[in-house]
């Protein structure tokens, strides 16, 4: 894998910072990525399931070229790269410096367990005394002070929670391995000066500090008398009550810190003087404590403050770019209100926790039982908006979300159900069902259509039945009808809300919020904010579902990349060694065989003779050795002087933690000159452990997992792997702002990019648009970005051009083009993006052509703009909504009409506030901060009134000679028919694609049901085909905005960059092959393969597999009928000696 | 689905005009049309518009439909419908602009309910605090020219009342407290007069 010498530093270890870390690091960037908690995932490491597969699938994020530089496991179980440097429970502690050259620091809290000697036996877990709630089941379950942050992680370290620990040290006897070191002296000098007037608070504060906190404490009971203690004693923290007779704790604040400024301060209060603290901390103080006190609260605050005084921060970093992904929180609906019962009614759980119900690692192995009593679910109700679209929970936005998981949870949970047999009910309570991308509304009909009910209407409370058996909810339907349901569990769906920590991070680095708390980004762009060089990332700048938060990564990765190239970042790395390994194709396999005993742990017992004998039976066993630690420095200096001294061609480590090794071994592989792939380390440890079955079972299993060992070591292809040339020059179909952008993207890392559009100018869709709804100009935006393409010396463009054939593999396509006078020529090229756009939908729906009063929103735009349309000589204007849309055949949601009516009615009132303005819609789709213009076209007096498919509005035009149009439609929450007479009927159409389908086929990629780019997997490869190297952006990948599509264009060029990127890139390990001489032929494996990888030679000869494009899934190995087709690592006779060696 | 009542009369009030309604209109524009008002009301059983069809003939300006209803009358002031409303909105103080606008309306229609309401806060004038026999008598008495029969009709209940304490006989004049309260009737009323 090439390295640059530029770095970046990603701040969230979520799939939003595993994402941008990925594509920084696939380009060759190091990348420190940081997470704050002990575990990387996010919230994703919580949930099983997603829409539309109602699987997971996040694996499918990891590296699919240069795959062997990564691992390639379930990334929900844990990450590995070349180039990324993980580091868990770590925080940002400062930052200085400029774009290009940030100095930062990080702060790593101390973990009493020692990850390189834990073994994961859990021994511990079974002495500890402690039962604290499970963070990771969103609390529904307990564990010990001792545990695992999440039960599948790999390597999975035992942690201990130190706000909880009591420091019994039960663990520490009980482990092992000795990887537990309890006792942290630092506390018992850690001198604590407890200053308040009332002697009760100062005596339990002591009380409870020392003798639970292990802390030293001191004690005074005046302003003047702690200053006075701090000149003569000092003292490391002091905790500050506000309300003092004389001097208040404030003026005592303000004189500590002008005798000692790095003093830390924590206030006390009582909750009236809350506003005072948070005043103190403007001027120092460290945090603040609110009395009455609760020692389970307290006490772990003052550790996690004593550990982040005490915890030394790291050696200086220097990163060219930081990626803010801290993520977001969701809210509490204990917090507030709380009208829902959440906390006292155990069947009222959030969505986060029915998620761990339905996870196989939950509270209950995943079967659908009532957490209060454990009966199973029968009824559930799904509650939408909760603690969104909600003034009173301090929420005027949408969170985006909740809709689709809603509607996914009730699709799972019926799955469920219906493998298990059982009944379940499933009502989801909505006021808007906002399915705004572009298969969410089918993915809502088929679940409508498995029996998932959608009821309209907010249930504001949930009460118990009187009976006690379940719950009650009371609502009201749109006509009126008020009803009480009955739910055996409630599920909220709970709003996103900033990053727990956003507002300090966001502090540290200078930058701006917007006024819903999340960052403030830069016009036209979701990632760049006002300080170049630091980008935000997945869900931190605001309310995005995974989908979004994944584009959003690449694009921030794209930022990031072009501040670290651009200040050189991207020259190679000079110290970087050019690896040649010794070819050892031609010789037998001479395989060395370590031990490792760990300080006679493992081999305790063990007949080591009669071991090396019987190995050594294998002829390919050259030697057996046994070494006392591998993991340590030395051991492995002795296994290296080992592999020089006997020079093997293949190794085999018998050790513990395989994946720990990832690294290492290709350190080794280089300094030994042998491929990585020819060494293998596997798990004798956890045979050592197993329960004792037999007379010696340790002994047998060692030998059995060593044998296994050698048998795929035996057969491992000795033969380098495979590269294939890459042709370092993208290709952008489409010139609007998206193909402008990604091409721009490329050409500012200094490749050359060929950027083709059909029309005689670039722009494409920004030259009718005016202003966003916020009022931004964009024709600013077009003419600078345009300019920029016009000037930029790495881009061709080439107008009134179009593709008329193409074809080619990730590295090198063929493209030929033709230009407006026929002239055709041939461009290579080692990506291609598609931005090729699209527009508004024609219809003749609702009289569209019989008047011209009758327009669509784009002619309205256009109407409004040159002024053909006088808002004051208007007294009525009706808009309509979904028109031909989210119903088949276009039953999508083109997600841009909503926003565009608000923005025109808001438009529209404001110049004449008198005019009457009704909208007809389905659903508002006002997702995110959109949802704040919904309510102030609300506020500025538009009338909304919905309606149903079997229930359209109807337009009539007047007979008459003035010609006014006729609304007529049902206003639902009346119940009655209404009749408008409107001056004009604005028509919301919709996006169609432009994406011709001969070229989606030149590229070998395909097209979506509504001739949109198909994407390889929504979720977690979102802008890319399935065919790797071709990408796509805009609106002809989905309907978006301009500053959405903007960023699947910066997302779309980033994917491209990580193949261009290199002049080689390298396969993976595990690929497939042809055995010629079996080959009949017959393509079935053509047909099989789905990555596009295979083809036949263009001599009609053979079946040729690009190593690149293939994933080694092995789908051609099973349909190939004459076993031709084989998958390297896994054929037939190796993989049998392997079960053999099984089975001895 | 809940009958409208019959139309308005004209004789004796006249239905506000639309610009009459601007102030509440202004108060509840944000409303969503959620229902969460509809379905927390515990009077909503006995209201012959539901609360959300109110505030959506508020906002389309139905001042006919709006004071042929006696919905708002029927609001008890619980404040669930403000507490709950997701947009905030003052909703139990816009009921109460209604009744306002009813009662200065002197339409017939809302004759029982201003009496009522208009007897209760003059008692409570008078004594600084209800006097339960008192008010009901005046409001009786207010009633019967045009429905004689109006008090035979609370009989049962009121006996009831008499009986668990709840009503007592009383002497008109000899409560405590008396008039106590008329300042600030008087500062009230100067004020209101003046807005």
């Amino acid at each position: 894998m090439q390295t640059k010498i530029g770095k970046a530093l990603v701040i969230g270890g979520g799939i939003g910072g595993i994402r941008s870390a990925l594509d920084l690091a696939e380009f060759g960037y190091g990348v420190t990525l940081i997470e704050r908690t002990p575990h990387i995932g996010g919230i994703l490491s919580q949930l099983d399931y997603q829409f539309p597969t109602n699987r997971c699938g996040m694996c499918k994020m990891l590296p699919l070229v240069e795959r062997d530089a990564s691992s390639q496991f379930c990334l929900r179980k844990g990450l590995f790269h070349e180039n990324i440097d993980i580091r868990l429970s770590t925080e940002l502690a400062s930052v200085e410096g400029e774009p290009g050259q940030f100095k930062v620091t990080l702060r790593q809290e101390k973990n009493p367990v020692n990850p390189e000697l834990c073994i994961g036996c859990g021994k511990c877990v079974e002495v500890c005394p402690v039962d604290t709630a499970d963070a990771f089941n969103a609390g529904l379950s307990t564990r010990k002070a001792i545990y695992l942050p999440v039960p599948h992680n790999i390597p999975n370290t035992y942690r201990i929670d130190t706000g909880v620990c009591t420091q019994c040290g039960a663990c520490q006897d009980a482990c092992p391995t000795g990887a537990i070191q309890l006792l942290d002296e630092g506390r018992i000098t850690f001198n604590i000066l407890v200053v308040d007037d009332e002697l009760i608070v100062r005596d339990s504060l002591k009380e409870w500090l020392e003798v639970e906190g292990g802390f030293q404490v001191s004690m005074a009971e005046s302003g003047p008398e702690a200053l006075e203690h701090i000149k003569t004693h000092g003292c490391q923290l002091m905790l500050l009550d506000i309300k003092m007779p004389g001097m208040d704790g404030v003026e005592v604040l303000q004189k500590a810190k002008e005798l000692f400024p790095d003093l830390p301060v924590v206030m006390m209060t009582a909750y009236a003087t809350v506003e005072t603290a948070v005043e103190a901390m403007k001027i120092g103080a460290l945090d603040y404590l609110i009395k009455p006190f609760d020692p389970d609260a307290l006490i772990p605050k003052v550790i996690q403050i004593y550990q982040n005084l005490s915890t030394p921060v790291g050696p200086e970093l220097e990163v060219g770019a930081i990626v803010m992904s801290g993520g977001t929180s969701y809210y509490n609906p204990a917090e507030g209100k709380d009208t829902y019962g959440y906390g006292s009614l155990p069947d009222v759980v959030t969505s986060i926790e029915f998620e761990r119900l339905l996870s196989g690692t939950g509270p209950s192995g995943g079967k659908l039982v009532r957490p209060s009593d454990g009966r199973p679910i029968t009824r559930i109700a799904w509650l939408q908006c909760i603690g969104s679209r909600d003034t009173q929970s301090d929420a005027d936005f949408c969170s985006t979300i909740c809709c689709m998981y809603a509607i996914k949870e009730a699709m799972v949970a019926r799955e469920r159900a219906a493998r298990d047999g059982a009944q379940l009910d499933t009502s989801i309570y909505y006021m808007d069902m906002r399915t705004f991308g572009k298969s969410f509304q089918r993915y809502r009909d088929r679940s409508e259509a498995s029996g998932v009910a959608f009821k309209r209407g907010r249930v504001h409370s949930v009460v118990p039945d009187p009976s006690g058996e379940d719950l009650q909810l009371r609502w009201v339907a749109t006509d009126g009808t008020v009803a009480t349901d009955h739910a055996d569990l409630v599920v909220l769906s709970v709003g996103q809300r900033p990053a727990e920590g956003a507002q300090a991070l966001t502090d540290m680095l200078g930058i701006e919020r917007n006024p819903w708390g999340f960052v403030q980004t830069e016009a036209f762009s979701l990632t760049r904010t006002a300080r170049t060089g630091i980008v935000a990332s997945g869900a931190f700048a605001g309310l995005k579902d995974i989908s979004e938060s994944v584009i959003q990564a690449s694009a921030a990765a794209l930022a990031a990349s072009q501040t670290i190239h651009g200040a050189g970042g991207s020259i190679g790395l000079k110290d970087c060694p050019k690896t040649i390994y010794d070819d050892v194709a031609r010789q037998l396999p001479r395989i060395l065989v370590a031990i490792c005993t760990c300080n006679n742990a493992v081999t305790k017992g063990l007949d080591q003779a009669a071991l090396v004998h019987r190995l050594q039976n294998d002829p390919a066993v050259k030697q057996v050795h046994f070494l006392d630690h591998t993991c340590t420095a030395e051991g492995w200096q002795q296994l290296e002087d080992l592999i020089k001294k006997h020079r093997p061609n293949r190794v085999l480590i018998g050790a513990c933690l395989p994946y720990v090794y990832t690294r290492k071994l290709k350190q080794l592989g280089r300094d030994v000159a042998l491929d990585p792939r020819l060494m293998e380390v596997v798990d004798i440890r956890s045979a050592s452990l197993q329960p004792e079955a037999s007379d010696n079972p340790t002994a047998a299993g060692i030998e059995r997992i060593l044998t296994m060992g050698i048998a795929r070591l035996r057969h491992a292809s000795p033969n380098p792997v495979p590269t294939v040339p890459v042709f370092q020059r993208a290709l952008v179909v489409g010139g609007g702002i998206a193909g402008m952008t990604a091409a721009l993207s490329i050409a500012d890392h200094g490749f050359e990019v060929d950027l083709i559009e059909q029309s005689d100018q670039l722009g494409g869709n920004l030259h009718w648009l005016h202003h966003l709804i916020d009022g931004q100009e964009i024709e600013p935006l077009l003419t600078e970005t345009r300019d920029r393409v016009n000037h930029h010396p790495q881009i061709d463009v080439h107008l009134t051009t179009r593709i008329v054939a193409a074809f080619g593999q990730a590295g090198t396509f063929y493209s030929t083009i033709e230009d407006g006078d026929g002239q055709a020529r041939q461009l290579t090229h080692g990506a291609a993006i598609l931005a090729t756009g699209g527009s508004e939908a024609a219809t003749t729906a609702y009289g569209f052509g019989n008047s011209d009063r009758i327009i669509t929103q784009k002619m309205l735009e256009a109407q409004l703009h040159d002024g053909a349309i006088d808002p004051k000589a208007l007294k009525t204007v009706v808009m309509i909504q979904c028109v031909d849309s989210r119903e088949e055949p276009r039953n999508y949601c083109s997600r841009v009409c909503c926003p565009t009516t608000l923005k025109h009615a808001l438009a529209l009132k404001n110049a004449n506030p008198d005019l009457r303005i009704v909208v007809f819609y389905r659903d508002m789709m006002a997702t995110g901060f959109m949802e704040t213009y919904f309510t102030q076209a609300r506020k500025a007096g538009v009338t909304f009134i919905p309606y149903t498919l079997d229930g359209k509005p109807e337009v009539a035009v007047g007979a008459t000679g003035d010609q006014r149009l006729m609304v007529t439609a049902h206003e639902p929450f009346l119940d009655r028919p209404v009749e408008i007479s409107a001056d004009r009927v604005v028509l919301a159409t919709g996006i169609v694609p432009s994406l011709p389908q001969d070229l989606v086929q030149a590229y070998g990629v395909d097209q979506d049901e509504d001739a949109f780019f198909q994407e390889a997997e929504s979720k977690w490869r979102p802008v890319d085909a399935l065919k790797e190297g071709v990408f796509a952006c805009g609106i002809c990948h989905s309907p978006r905005n301009i500053g959405e599509s903007i960023a699947t264009a910066e997302a779309a060029a980033e994917r491209a960059l990580r193949i261009i990127a290199s002049e080689r890139v390298a396969s993976g390990s595990i690929i497939a092959g042809v055995h010629e001489s079996l080959c009949a032929l017959c393509e079935r494996c053509i047909e099989a393969c789905p990555y596009d990888a295979r083809m036949l030679d263009p001599d009609g000869e053979r079946i040729v597999v690009n190593p690149v494009m293939c994933q080694g899934c092995g789908a051609c190995a099973a349909v190939c009928p004459n076993d031709a087709a084989y998958v390297e690592g896994f054929d037939a006779d190796q993989v049998m000696e392997v079960i053999d060696a099984a089975l001895n | 689905m809940k009958t409208a009542a019959a139309p308005p009369t004209r004789q004796d009030g006249a239905v506000p005009d639309r610009e009459a309604l601007h102030a509440i209109q202004k108060k509840i524009q944000a409303c969503i049309q959620c229902g969460t008002c509809t379905a927390s009301c515990p009077n909503e059983f006995a209201m012959d518009l539901t609360p959300r069809r109110l505030w959506r003939m508020v906002l389309m300006g139905e001042t006919d439909a709006i004071f042929t209803s006696q919905t708002f009358t029927l609001c008890s002031a619980c404040y669930s419908c403000t507490l709950r409303c997701p947009r905030g909105l003052p909703l139990t103080e816009a009921m109460h602009d209604l009744k306002q606008m009813a009662f200065r309306g002197h339409m017939s229609r809302y004759k029982p309910s201003t009496a009522f309401y208009g007897h209760f806060m003059n008692t409570i004038r008078r004594h600084g605090r209800i006097r339960e026999t008192e008010f009901i008598s005046r409001y009786f008495l207010t009633m019967t020219p045009s429905k004689p029969m109006l008090p035979l009709s609370y009989t049962g209940l009121g006996f009831k009342l008499f009986r668990k304490g709840k009503m007592a006989i009383e002497y008109p004049f000899a409560a405590p407290g008396k008039r106590s309260l008329e300042k600030i009737f008087q500062k009230v009323e100067s004020m209101e007069a003046s807005a």
